[in-house]
């Protein structure tokens, strides 16, 4: 690893040059709240944020998404998607949600290789920016990660008053400073204490904790338990949950066609619709909210981490956030923990 | 201020009837200004419940949300009358679903509380965006008190209360079984004034507006889900043969979602701002929602939830309706 | 503006309006070619996300045509489409949607003659609005 600053005044100039080379998306903020959009100059960023509304796993794992485009008939014919191969940068990206991309990566690139999913993983550049003000519902510290790490982008900006601290965790964030290597300095020891020490501020900004250990183990006993009925009963069964999730990845497919032309396309699906599960015979093996609502925290929380090793969440603290009906993941959990069975 | 006492006190007469099956009211939420709805089934699930400004949710939709699984082989079925804690807005929810058959009126015991307005969630959180500890508010003369790190506030009421509740006609139940506490006084106000300005915009900054807002709707439904209205089985927008919008987001389809949500509570919505609060997106739905009632109320001379006895707006006619489009 | 020939989605009543359209035809009489017909047990059965979804598939407008109020086949259901349909026009309006692309019109089964005209008329309003753009599916994948 590398630690590199950059000064402020320099700032505007980089991003300005790295927008003449790459699809930049950067916050941005509009009616009130923030949002990842693709930026045309400096100006339009937005840095004061806490987290975009939306996770940037929509740049990536897009909302509706074509497949493939077909034409009917006797000449009918199918054609797969172009695969478009942008340059892209995704600028000030959070630590939590950097890490959802190391969730999505197993589902997309695992088995079976989304090759959409691949090619924008492969184009781009997670540029992370360390998080100086959690606010009440962040608790990505439970998971062992921090509000300045690392781990899961390619090259880690945190600010540190009068410069940005900048990290190189990958080979890919190492290519990239190399394009743009006149802008940055080595970094002293003093700048890395200073980035240390906004760490540590930060961590103790976090007041919320999710009790993780043995959590896998304690579910596998859990199954039947009137906890998730309880948290069933509140819940309204809207998508809001997993669609702002960072690491949520369940998708539906389906045709949509004029006379002279169609398209196979990919939506965002959620497991908190009844639609989800049904089977064409009318038959649904998830009947009630209790069902839904309990697989969406045995996905995260069991499922997932036997499948793959990681807990399918990492903090960020969306679903609490705007969950309209106050289910919240980490009470939730925490009962789960502190249960005696 | 709501007597909470009181509130308890009656809740657990209420539950101590042998046919109510539980009570549904509010209790603390989980962190910050948060609430939830509590489901009280012994005495000591009543011991929990509150009323205070943070309260605004529309427990309304719960009775209707309960799921009812096939019964085994001789089981019979809990016909139970389900107990309700209602504002002035959930109680004429529960008016506007008995009138359309939704349910019947001996299928639950209101216990309606005279409101004096909620708190905007989505003001307060936004002003206090680290307060994680749970929060206590109290109303006292037309300010909102509460301590956020030991620091103590006052928030003049009219700065934090919900959008709705600032027009809000009907404070008080209209439908209740027991009342706790004395009415509170309505102050009619301008009730669409919010929605004048965009009213008299010309039509293309109209779409404009709305354009924008719409592009950004990600279609989880919280707004559907949300609202006390929306019961329908299963939902148009749900259905797939036909299709009516396909569930591809984009302008085209996200406009005829909203058209679809917004005409569907036309002559039935009830003004609680469920569907805006809920909204992750900020969409300001109650725009149309408004729009409409106040399109009703001049057109049909039709206010929806407060009588249940009343025949659906759009299930009725009279032959003097206004015509003058008509060719 | 002149040459754009204005896509027109007709909602007609299986026994006034349709009728009428019908005499129109029988009669010869000459009337524009725009409106597209799609026949209805009664224009009660319009469901006002007919009219949405007409304008989402590229209909520059929509004609709702009922039987003449107390003739309907039903009693009342163009009376009950009277009044959705009015609440519809107004939320469109308030959307920034010209409500004048939704037209509604009584027809009896004799009025073959009415029946031109009120195409006629409304084809030539609709022209002069263009084209809809704004809830159109693009059908761009």
């Amino acid at each position: 690893m590398e630690s590199l600053v950059i000064s402020k005044e320099n700032f505007p100039e980089i991003i300005n040059t790295i927008i003449k080379s790459y699809r930049l998306f950067a916050p941005t903020e509009e009616n009130g709240f923030s949002g990842f959009n693709i930026i045309k100059d400096y100006s339009e960023m937005d840095l004061s944020y806490l987290n975009s509304r939306m996770p940037p796993k929509a740049i990536l794992f897009n909302q509706t998404e074509t497949l493939f485009l077909m034409k009917p008939g006797a000449k009918g014919s199918i054609k797969p998607k172009e695969i478009r191969n942008e340059k892209t940068a995704i600028f000030a990206i959070r630590p939590c949600d950097a890490k959802g991309f190391r969730i999505l990566d197993p589902v997309f690139l695992g088995n079976y290789v989304d090759p959409l999913y691949k090619a924008n993983r492969d184009n781009s550049v997670l540029i992370g920016l360390s998080c100086n003000q959690p606010d009440s519902s962040c608790f990505c510290t439970s998971f062992g990660d921090s509000p300045a790490s690392g781990k899961y982008v390619d090259i880690l900006f945190t600010d540190i008053e009068e410069k940005y601290l900048v990290e190189v965790m990958t080979e890919k964030g190492k290519g990239f400073v190399n394009d743009f290597s006149r802008f940055f300095s080595p970094a002293s020891p003093n700048q890395i204490e200073a980035k240390n020490a906004k760490e540590e501020e930060a961590i103790k900004l976090i007041k919320r904790n999710l009790k993780v250990e043995g959590i896998e183990e304690k579910m596998d006993k859990m199954f039947d338990h009137p906890i998730w009925e309880e948290y069933a009963k509140k819940c309204i069964g809207c998508g809001t949950c997993t669609y702002l999730c960072p690491t949520c990845h369940c998708f539906d497919m389906q045709d949509e066609s004029t006379l002279d032309k169609g398209a196979r396309v990919r939506t965002w699906d959620a497991c908190m619709f009844p639609e989800y599960t049904m089977h064409a015979s009318g038959h649904n093996p998830r009947p009630a909210r209790m069902h839904r609502v309990r697989n969406r925290f045995y996905h995260k929380y069991s499922y997932y981490p036997k499948n793959s090793g990681v807990i399918a969440c990492t903090g960020c603290g969306r679903c609490i956030r705007y969950c309209p009906v106050n289910i919240d993941i980490i009470e939730l959990m925490n009962r789960v923990s502190e249960m005696e069975l | 201020m709501v007597d909470q006492k009181m509130l308890v006190e009656v809740a657990k007469e209420t539950l101590a009837r042998e046919d109510v099956k539980y009570i549904i009211g509010y209790k603390k939420g989980s962190y910050g200004f948060q609430t939830s709805a509590a489901f009280a089934y012994t005495p000591k699930d009543v011991e929990e419940f509150i009323f205070t400004p943070l309260c605004n949710k529309n427990l309304a939709k719960y009775p209707l949300k309960e799921e009812k699984l096939p019964l085994k082989r001789g089981e019979e079925e809990d016909k139970r009358k389900i107990g309700l804690v209602v504002k002035g807005c959930d109680s004429r929810a529960i008016v506007q679903i008995i009138q359309e058959n939704g349910m019947k009126r001996e299928d639950v015991v209101l216990i309606g509380i005279p409101c004096p307005g909620v708190i905007n969630q989505k003001e307060i959180e936004k002003r206090f965006p680290n307060q994680s500890e749970i929060t206590d508010i109290n109303e006292i003369n037309d300010e909102y008190v509460f301590t956020v790190e030991g620091k103590e506030h006052k928030i003049p009421k009219q700065e934090l209360l919900a959008e709705v509740c600032k027009t809000c006609e009907y404070p008080n139940p209209v439908l209740y079984d027991v009342m706790i506490g004395e009415e509170v006084e309505v102050n009619p106000k301008a009730e669409y004034e919010g929605i004048k300005d965009l009213e008299e915009a010309p039509l293309e900054n109209r779409w404009e507006y709305w354009e924008e807002q719409f592009q950004r709707c990600i279609r989880c439904y919280a707004c559907r889900e949300a609202c006390p209205l929306c019961y329908c089985s299963t939902c148009m927008a749900d259905l797939l043969e036909p299709q009516w919008i396909r569930r591809s987001v984009n302008l085209s389809e996200n406009t005829a979602w909203n058209i679809m949500r917004a005409f569907h509570l036309a002559g039935r919505c009830i003004s609680c701002g469920a569907c805006e609060n809920a909204c992750p997106m900020d969409i300001p739905l109650m725009e149309l929602n408004k729009k409409l009632g106040k399109e009703v109320k001049e057109m049909f001379e039709y206010t929806p939830g407060l009588d249940i006895d009343a025949k659906p707006l759009l299930g009725s006619f009279n032959p003097d309706d206004p015509e003058e489009f008509i060719k | 503006m002149e040459d754009f020939e204005p896509n027109i989605i007709g909602f007609l009543c299986n026994w006034c309006s349709y009728a009428g359209a019908d005499l129109a035809g029988t009669s010869r009489i000459q009337y524009s070619h725009n409106v597209k017909i799609i026949r209805v047990m009664c224009s009660g059965r319009v469901n006002p996300m007919f009219v949405i979804n007409a304008l989402q598939q590229g209909a520059d407008g929509v004609l709702i045509g009922g039987c003449h109020p107390g003739d309907c086949h039903y009693q009342h259901g163009n009376y009950l489409a009277r009044r959705r349909i009015s609440v519809m026009k107004k939320l469109l309006e308030f959307m920034g949607i010209n409500p004048e692309r939704i037209k509604m019109t009584w027809v009896s089964a004799a009025e073959g003659r009415k029946f031109a005209e009120v195409v006629d008329e409304v084809t030539a309003e609709i022209r002069k609005l263009g084209p809809n753009t704004k809830i159109r599916r693009k059908n761009e994948w």
